[in-house]
């Protein structure tokens, strides 16, 4: 086994990330979104893979700086924003004037992917939509974000939001503390969010995925294309089976909490010092977690998911295991799963983790050692913990950061003479005229 | 006119005609469960031809996973979420003639996805290191919770373990309430599509280098990875990230409101949107906090929240999403399995992606970005154990009977056993469904 860490850890040590190549070197990319951070987490996955990612915002900036906690910022910029910052390109472009569309329709020209928010139609008024564009450059790849997508009975000229997102895709429906828990006020029976912007994430994800996929098939084929995404149809994706077994059925599963309507154990408990999640569902794990409780007759009480999937059975099944986790500190519950598991006189494994909050979290240099989590030093931002890229650990392009973010307008000189040949009397007069 | 020009361009009827964009490129899964067999689903939808290795017999764990012991003409919801377009063959991977299979069958693949325990496989002499040697322009994706190697490399992990150690159960849930998991298995799916996300990156590679790659992807990574502004804030201010229910620190306003008859998500931080929803609650005085950034302060934010609240009590969903399109702020009711399944927009979008299947009849499944090209389908759902051992070993292989035959005989192939979840409906006439 040690062995086979060492050699795994040889393809993908991240101390060797920066001698090798990456795999989207030569793709341009413009990211005109405003407010969206669905946009901003695909162009910074572009971006960590090697593109070349021009994001565009208006002269005041992109009003995604100023989506941050508590209205907290640093250097002028907001904490969600430099957290989706990295290896971009930051020029300004005021693609509301006349002159300022003419530009981006010469930038969008020597570019391979546009990625936009607007609000559907929005672009195409403003004459600078897909099809506008892509008479000029049939190679053009163009993601469009919107909450409804760009056609269909139900669209809306709305702008995306994550709670939105998060509202549209049955997941929130699905999420929240269990409905069939007597011992849970009534005022909590209702839906519930996942903490982080969940819908954006996935939203932005599949928009990295679509996009690439389509830089393979324009390398086959020579065509650009469409891409409509609706972050809320991704989260919808992600949410099980909740829309086959509504088919199905003509039933909804009720929000679960700890539980979980298609697999027990698979539970959350407290422990003497935090919260577990531990888990044991097929019948060998079961037994195994039984055993490791010391509770056999558990196992003989409830053998088969038919007695285990029982709502009334699942909380009587928890308390039993929380009276057990009840005291013991959650690292040694930890400690005992893993000596189970690793002894093979035992039955069956038994899954456990310990919920961190993200401080603690973030006091684990596990993550460090594996550079998902680091402290990184930006020549502009300085010091600041963030999260790595979650491509890293590809053995010949991995993912990187080279540098976090940039001020507004901070590349205006580079790109501008870099793309479209400006030079600084050109600069100078857009300024005079609001442009950039 | 424009509306028609993104209608025709997504025309639903259209999209068997389209090409598909990883038409010719082959993927051997070598899962369980649901990270792995996602990641692959996610290629199969855009037209990889994915061949699904199970253990003869009970196959995959998630043929028996589902809510309240329902199948569905012996199809789990747990199972279908995941396995669309595959070929399903059943091997005993730990027999020589077994390994013997994989190199022929890895052989002949672009892409293998691996998601046994860390180690697992090369201890079987089927890893990256022993099918690289074979076909050294493979691309290779080992799933995990938590890496290839690093300190918690032998550690076993669901979706939930990460969820609880990333600190993202933490964040999620109402204040003084305890942690809440999500709903779905969120991180199996985010996983997938980043390593979707990576194997295209690596084809776009493999492409222009003839090189293959190792590619290690984590749950654990990706959920650290999409917690937005957590870590620079904890870095920043020193302080810890709590659970604040369905609000957002980040964006004022942006909740869940109590409507009459249900919920309703609200959002409006722009001050045009902000300015539209302070004129359909005919709240003029709120208007001076059109600078979003003047939201932020606790009292303001108080004052906000509770006349939108209140005022939504008064409206019914309808209603609000009505207000939202006269005057320009996004809203949407909290949707459900059933709203989702039953909506004209997401019916027209093939989104709610209706078929008739071969072997189980009318099914309802997902599907999200949509590409005006290489748009993605979904032509049958997950099929019985070793349904395709025929049509995968004779024609792909090359294999005679008699050698179908022998292997059967040795149990190293093998097809379903008579449990649920894993053979075919009961009333399956031998013929329907095979495409051999």
């Amino acid at each position: 086994m040690r062995d086979y860490f060492e050699w795994a850890k040889s393809l993908t040590d991240p101390a060797k990330v920066h001698e090798k190549p990456e795999a989207l070197e030569g793709i341009r990319v413009l990211d005109i979104s405003y407010g969206n951070f669905a946009a901003l987490f695909a162009s910074s996955i572009l971006a960590e893979l090697g593109a070349e990612v021009i994001k565009i915002e208006p002269p005041e900036g992109d009003i995604a700086r100023k989506m941050t906690p508590f209205g907290i910022k640093h250097k002028d910029t907001g904490l969600a924003f430099l957290a989706e910052g990295r290896n971009k390109y930051y020029i300004t472009l005021n693609v509301y004037t006349e002159r300022g569309k003419e530009l981006y329709k010469k930038m969008v020209k020597k570019s391979d992917v546009v990625i936009e928010s607007f609000k559907p139609g929005e672009a195409d008024e403003l004459g600078i939509g897909y099809k506008n564009l892509a008479e000029e450059n049939p190679r053009l790849i163009y993601a469009a974000i919107s909450t409804t997508g760009s056609f269909g009975p139900g669209v809306k000229k709305m702008r995306s939001y994550d709670i939105i997102e998060q509202a549209r895709s049955t997941l929130m429906y699905m999420t929240g503390e269990a409905e069939f828990d007597p011992e849970v006020p009534e005022e909590y029976k209702i839906p519930l969010r996942e903490g982080n912007w969940l819908g954006w994430y996935t939203g932005g994800a599949w928009t990295a995925y679509g996009i690439l996929l389509a830089i393979f098939w324009r390398e086959k084929s020579g065509k650009g294309q469409f891409i409509d995404v609706s972050p809320c149809e991704c989260l919808l994706r992600h949410s099980n089976y909740f829309l086959q077994y509504y088919h199905e059925s003509k039933r909804v599963v009720p929000r679960s909490g700890p539980y979980d309507p298609a697999v027990f154990a698979y539970t959350v408990v407290k422990s003497r010092d935090s919260y577990v999640f531990i888990a044991g569902y097929s019948d060998p794990n079961w037994k195994g977690l039984t055993d490791l409780i010391g509770r056999p007759d558990l196992f003989e009480r409830f053998p088969t998911p038919k007695e285990r999937l029982v709502f009334e059975n699942q909380i009587e099944m928890r308390k039993e295991i929380e009276k057990w986790s009840l005291e013991r500190e959650s690292d040694e519950i930890i400690r005992l799963v893993q000596e189970h598991n690793l002894d093979e006189t035992k039955t069956g494994t038994v899954v456990v983790g310990k919920v961190y909050s993200p401080k603690q979290a973030s006091e684990n240099d596990a993550h460090y050692e594996r550079d998902i989590l680091k402290i990184f030093r930006d020549p502009y931002y300085g010091e600041l913990l963030v999260q790595g890229s979650s491509f890293s650990k590809m053995s010949e392009t991995p993912g990187r950061i080279k540098w976090l973010c940039r001020p507004i307008g901070a590349d205006n000189v580079y790109i501008y003479a870099k793309v479209l040949g400006l030079d600084a009397k050109d600069l100078k007069l857009l300024k005079e005229t609001k442009v950039i | 006119m424009k509306e028609d020009f993104y209608k025709k361009i997504f025309d639903p009827d259209k999209i068997s005609e389209k090409p598909e964009v990883l038409e010719g490129i082959r993927v051997l899964e070598l899962c369980n469960v649901v990270l792995g067999p996602a990641l692959t689903d996610f290629l199969a939808e855009f037209g990889a031809e994915v061949i699904k290795v199970e253990l003869p017999g009970i196959g995959d764990v998630m043929r028996t996973v589902t809510p309240s012991f329902f199948y569905y003409r012996n199809l789990s919801p747990g199972f279908e979420e995941q396995n669309h377009n595959k070929y399903h063959v059943a091997i005993d991977l730990r027999k020589p003639e077994g390994k013997e299979l994989i190199y022929r069958l890895a052989g002949k693949c672009d892409i293998v996805v691996d998601n046994y325990r860390p180690g697992t496989l090369d201890r079987w002499g089927i890893g990256y290191r022993q099918l690289s040697n074979l076909k050294p322009d493979i691309i290779y994706v080992a799933c995990s919770g938590f890496g290839q190697w690093g300190k918690n490399a032998l550690r076993v992990s669901y979706d939930a373990v990460a969820q609880a150690e990333s600190g993202l159960m933490h964040i999620t849930g109402f204040p003084g309430r305890p942690p809440i998991k999500s709903g779905a298995w969120i991180l199996d799916f985010q996983t997938s599509i980043t390593g979707a996300i990576a194997i295209l990156a690596a084809l776009i590679y493999r492409r222009r280098t003839g090189k293959g790659q190792f590619i290690d992807v984590t749950q654990i990574e990706s959920a650290i990875r999409m917690m937005d502004w957590t870590w620079i804030y904890i870095w920043l201010t020193g302080k810890d990230r709590e659970r604040v229910g369905n609000k957002d620190l980040a964006i004022v306003p942006s909740n869940v409101y109590r409507a009459k008859d249900g919920f309703v998500a609200i959002a409006a931080f722009t001050p045009d949107e902000f300015l539209a929803l302070c004129s359909a609650m005919g709240r003029e005085d709120l208007k001076k906090y059109k600078n979003p950034e003047d939201r932020f302060h606790p009292e303001v934010l108080e004052e906000i929240d509770k006349t939108v609240s209140k005022w939504c009590e008064e409206h019914t969903c309808n209603e609000i999403e009505s207000l939202g399109e006269k005057y320009g702020f996004p809203c949407s009711k909290v949707l459900s399995p059933e709203d989702v399944y039953n909506s004209e927009h997401f019916r027209a979008r093939r989104t709610v992606w209706m078929l008739e299947d071969h072997l189980y009849g009318e099914l309802a499944e997902v599907q999200a970005i949509k590409m005006s090209e290489t748009p993605g389908r979904i032509k049958w759902v997950g099929r019985p154990v070793g349904f395709d051992n025929e049509h995968v070993f004779i024609r792909l292989l090359g294999m005679s009977v008699d050698e179908i035959k022998s292997l059967e005989e040795k149990g190293v192939i093998g097809k379903w056993s008579d449990r649920k979840g894993s053979s075919p409906p009961e009333d399956w006439d031998g013929k329907a469904g095979l495409f051999f």
